[in-house]
């Protein structure tokens, strides 16, 4: 034990002597200062750095940069054209706590990562570091707060967020940052010892090329064509590069008008290769359109003079990423965003809502299905991109005004802000203060699922005739909320995919049948101990259940539906099957006096469960033709349990109502039969009925 | 009280040799179990008018049944008045020196304030889930349970030589020796179980009074007998002197039962609440420990048993796990009222249940 101590101990003071040693020997050579810069991943952490950069090298010309970054990431292909030194160090994801194997791998690459960091910094002795998150800074970061923390080692650390809602290595690095930057006031909250509102870094180069008159972009656009620029930020979205060339088909016949430049990003992973995708794509199209293509669709991998093409788009489509929206801001062009959801906090839905909101931009959510091999995807539908794309182009005053709207989202100084906070600590005090003063303000968050989901039930439990979820929701959150509930139906949790079918019935979806209907009727079996507790198939019994409730309240109905209704009804859980028998109630005038499902309601009527025979023989009433209903139903007459009785009793009442039968004396001869006693009784509060009576007329809500 | 001053009284001068009554454990058994009717009956309506004032109500969980939503309103923590009854006629007819009666009380106290915080909180959020959470009960809980296990296997332990021996019903003499960690380990559990079934069955109005007036009635007999050299002689069970305080004990629950009763019965005027079944629960538990009757809850209190396992499976394996109820609804009495039957007459046969279920817990005094 005293031994481990005093290894720790020389260790301790030797890296102590060595950091030192290292530092006076190069203050002797009187070497320029250096800067770490950390923070990449995407394009996303890797512009606003750049952008800092800039401002950092523009004032102080003799400093050294140093950029830390992982091999073959955005960084790797952004870096090195700006001259900086670029320097690889090792790191992956926060993977979770959930598998310890693989958190282990993480603890270990990243320790790894920081101890090289940390090397590379005594021997270089930074004078401060700053990132904008992403979990390639990570090691940077770890051994720069290590140094400063435990070794007592001066180096400033800076961090700059860029979201709404910070990221997982901001967020817990941030307590021991000098400052960290943040771009939207709201996130003050998470900072409210070190923040400072700077706004978001945008490029020099990016913001010069709206002073310069129209600069060629090395891209020949045919005079008079509306151009539209199509990027899904540096690494490509996979959404946006499937959704535009499933438009191309769409777009073609307006050929003569519009022109496409499409940025498809970098990523070479094994999940999606940006490029090889969309030229597979492309040549899948027809021959015509691909004949033709090249006069109206230019596409490229990444633009380094982002800028320009920019300079000539009439509109962007893009993910709302913070860095694309503020770059969309600074240029003012209107915009078609499609955020990319899932995402820490939904901010890239926060931020394109904002957007919407201050009538800069459109918003398009994306859509998920199930692939043949199962896995599953998001994806937006080409014709409703299209469609889109071409009602905002064929509106020039609508796109001017979202022009507008969007250059008063920018800010402009940031950068400037940034590194005068850095330069010098008064500043930087006082620009907190006043940050914090408004921070007042707090995230704008969506409601969760299951307030969603209570809501609306409850509104369609008061009027279930005139429900509606656009009374409760806007338009623009019932489309939100509906690509949420999609993204539910596919997850692999039950209990979440129950969510899921509950809410894509409220919302009425009816885009999302087939899938509803797939769950009726699927019958892939769960494991073999979970069949042993009373289980049965994959979409448990509650999914069947409340898909059958979710087809009601879409009040769809179609060939496909009667079909699924028709395996629900033998379906092996009793819940399922008098739900079945609701629906048929529901779906009455299309199912009534069809021989099959009176021969299905009558094989019900000696089901197992009294709950299923109840619901049968409401529905017998609802779809029965003849007195052959009354017959089947008075065989109820001396059944054993009330609620049996009452239903049949209910059955035959509709079919009087229906005028099937004639009321007459032989019917309630026949009635007699029934036994009327009842173990059961619904009380009487006269008090508080009276009380409720009251309440309800003086119009306020009842809460005794 | 009576039991010192009586005792004081005789033993000072052959006068007072009447007050050897206050010595019989019969005659304090009752005496226990009137006074603390009375003293139920004379606090219960200033009691409910006090928590009307406060609006102290019973915050329902709605389980879709159209009566549990009537009774939104009630006033609840009427297990103050249960405990208050009871520990106001223990203080006039239990021997204070006896460590059955502490150790009852103890656990009565403890699991009462427990239920009390629970109340409270669901009041103060307007919301019956928004209790204590559960891990915060468990925890609760398991401290009382820890402790009184390390107690009563202990060295001052007041079951002395028999503290560790196991008994089964209808078994003559103890089945195992068990080691004092195996012990302690199962009487957690058991007092765990106990208390937390009496607080699922609490659902209905009067039910878990009813059904826990037998369960503490049959507790009260098998203490007498256990703490009467004769009896247990004659009757082969272990003579545990001082047990027949236990008797008092019952006595008085049952009494400060049947005064709750009164008003709890359908349509309830005032609820038990968590006070009053945990409470309830944590006293059944201890006095089958000190009686050494652990496995004689599961007859005599077969219904309680069935309440908590029906729930349970329904919630842990079917809501939770595989996604399809698996009873109709869940714990029994809400399942039988789903078929049909009403609240009153669900009540009344359950009770007759417990009843026979008592009884035949009560023929294991002498089958065995």
């Amino acid at each position: 034990m005293i031994t481990l101590i005093t290894v720790i101990a020389a260790l301790y003071v030797m890296a102590f002597l060595a950091f030192r040693v290292v530092g006076l020997v190069k203050e002797k050579r009187g070497k320029p200062p250096l800067v770490i810069l950390a923070g990449g991943g995407t394009g996303g952490h890797v512009y606003p750095l750049l952008a800092i950069y800039e401002e950092i090298a523009k004032r102080h010309p003799n400093y050294r940069f140093l950029y830390i970054g992982v091999p073959n990431k955005a960084e790797s292909h952004i870096v090195p054209r700006e001259g900086i030194e670029l320097w690889y160090t090792y790191s992956i994801g926060y993977p979770g706590l959930k598998n310890p194997i693989i958190l282990a791998k993480f603890l270990i690459i990243l320790l790894a990562g920081s101890l090289k960091c940390a090397i590379k910094f005594t021997i270089e002795q930074p004078k401060y570091l700053v990132s904008t998150g992403g979990y390639v800074s990570a090691p940077a970061i770890v051994a720069a707060v290590v140094l400063r923390k435990v070794f007592r080692i001066r180096i400033g650390i800076f961090l700059h967020e860029q979201n709404t809602v910070p990221g997982q290595l901001n967020h817990f690095f941030g307590r021991w940052a000098d400052i960290v930057f943040v771009s939207f006031r709201e996130t003050m909250s998470f900072f409210p010892e070190n923040g400072v509102f700077s706004g978001y870094p945008v490029r020099r180069r990016v913001q010069e090329m709206l002073s310069r008159s129209e600069e060629n972009s090395a891209i020949s656009v045919p005079h008079g064509k509306k151009v539209v620029f199509v990027f899904g930020g540096s690494q490509g979205a996979r959404t946006i590069n499937r959704a535009l060339v499933d438009a191309i088909p769409y777009l073609y016949p307006y050929r003569k008008k519009i022109f496409i430049i499409h940025g498809r990003g970098l990523a070479r992973t094994e999940e999606y290769d940006a490029v090889k995708d969309t030229e597979d794509r492309i040549s899948r199209l027809d021959d015509e359109i691909k004949k033709e293509l090249e006069s109206f669709y230019y596409s490229q991998a990444y633009f380094h003079n982002i800028g320009a093409v920019y300079r000539i788009a009439d509109l962007v489509v893009a993910r709302s990423g913070a860095g694309t929206l503020n770059e969309i801001a600074a240029l003012g062009k209107p915009a078609l965003l499609i955020p990319k959801s899932g995402l820490p906090g939904d901010h890239q839905v926060i931020n394109a809502r904002a957007m919407k909101n201050a009538g800069a931009a459109q918003v398009l959510y994306e859509d998920v299905r199930r692939e043949p091999d199962g896995r599953v995807v998001e994806f937006v539908d080409g014709q409703t991109l299209a469609s889109a794309i071409l009602r905002l182009l064929q509106d020039p005053s609508l796109l001017s005004s979202m022009a507008v709207a969007a250059k008063s989202f920018f800010r402009g100084n940031a950068a400037e802000t940034i590194v005068d906070c850095i330069d010098y600590p008064s500043k930087a005090r006082d620009l907190h203060k006043s940050s914090v003063k408004l921070s007042r303000l707090s995230v704008e968050s969506l409601p969760s699922n299951d307030r969603v989901l209570k809501l609306l039930s409850i509104n369609y439990s008061e009027n279930p005739e005139t429900f509606n979820p656009y009374q409760v929701f806007d338009p623009e959150d019932v489309e939100y909320f509906r690509y949420r509930a999609v993204r539910l139906l596919y997850h692999p949790k039950w209990q979440i995919r129950n969510v899921g079918v509950k809410l894509v019935g409220y919302l009425l979806h009816r885009d999302k049948v087939s899938e509803i209907l797939r769950m009726i009727t699927d019958r892939t079996p769960v494991s073999l101990w979970l069949r042993l507790l009373g289980g049965d198939y994959r979409e448990v019994g509650f999914i069947r259940r409340n898909s059958i409730r979710a087809l009601q309240i879409m009040d769809i109905f179609n060939a496909d539906v009667e079909e699924a209704l028709m395996i629900a009804i033998d379906d092996p859980y009793y819940e399922v099957r008098s739900e079945a028998c609701r629906a048929v109630c529901h779906f009455s005038n299309k199912l009534a006096g069809k021989d099959k499902w009176l021969q299905k309601i009558l094989e019900r009527f000696n089901d197992p469960s009294f709950e299923v025979v109840c619901e049968a023989a409401k529905a017998m009433g609802y779809i029965g033709i003849d007195g052959r209903a009354v017959e089947a139903l008075l065989q109820f007459a001396m059944h054993p349990l009330w609620q049996v009785r009452y239903a049949a009793l209910l059955g035959i009442l509709r079919l009087l109502e229906r005028r099937v039968i004639c009321p007459c004396d032989g019917l309630v001869e026949r009635l007699g039969s029934f036994i009327l006693t009842s173990t059961d009784f619904v009380p009487h509060f006269r008090l508080k009925e009276t009380y409720r009576q009251i309440v309800s007329l003086c119009g306020t809500t009842c809460d005794e | 009280m009576f039991y010192t001053i009586g005792r004081l009284l005789y033993e000072y001068s052959d006068v007072f040799s009447y007050c050897r009554l206050f010595n019989y454990i019969t005659f304090r058994s009752i005496a226990a179990a009137l006074s603390a009717v009375i003293f139920v009956f004379l606090c219960s309506r200033p009691f409910i008018m006090f928590l009307h004032r406060k609006n102290i109500r019973d915050q329902a969980r709605d389980i879709g049944l159209p009566e549990v939503t009537d009774k939104k309103g009630t006033p609840t923590m009427g297990g103050v008045l249960i405990i208050g009854g009871v520990i106001f006629s223990l203080f006039l007819w239990a021997n204070w020196k006896s460590p059955f009666v502490w150790c009852t009380v103890a656990a009565t106290l403890w699991y009462g304030l427990l239920g009390f915080a629970d109340d409270i909180r669901k009041i103060m959020r307007r919301s019956g889930d928004k209790g204590l959470s559960e891990r915060a009960k468990l925890v609760f809980q398991s401290v009382f349970a820890v402790i009184f296990g390390y107690y009563i296997t202990g060295s001052s332990s007041p079951l002395k030589l028999h503290s560790l021996e196991f008994y089964l019903p209808f078994v003559k003499h103890p089945v195992a020796q068990l080691h004092p960690v195996v012990y302690i380990c199962f009487l957690y559990l058991f007092i765990m179980f106990v208390t937390n079934s009496v607080n699922l069955t609490d659902g209905l109005d009067g039910l878990a009074i009813t059904s826990s007036l037998f369960v503490l009635g049959v507790l009260g007999i098998f203490g007498y007998v256990m703490g009467n050299r004769i009896y247990s002689d004659y009757l082969y069970f272990p003579y545990v002197p001082g047990s027949g305080e236990l008797t008092i004990v019952a006595a008085a629950f049952v009494g400060a039962g049947l005064g709750f009763l009164w008003y709890n019965a359908y349509p309830a005027q005032i609820f038990m609440g968590d006070t009053g079944s945990l409470a309830i629960g944590g006293a059944i538990a201890t006095m089958s420990v000190l009686l050494k009757q652990e496995m004689l809850f599961p007859i005599a209190g077969g219904l309680f048993v069935a309440e908590a396992l029906t729930s349970q499976i329904q919630d842990k394996i079917g809501v939770k796990l595989v996604g399809r109820r698996i009873f109709y609804r869940a714990p029994l009495h809400h399942a039988l009222q789903y078929r049909g039957l009403a609240e009153p007459k669900v009540v009344v046969r359950l009770s007759i249940i417990s009843g026979i279920l008592a009884l035949i817990a009560l023929s294991s005094l002498k089958i065995r």
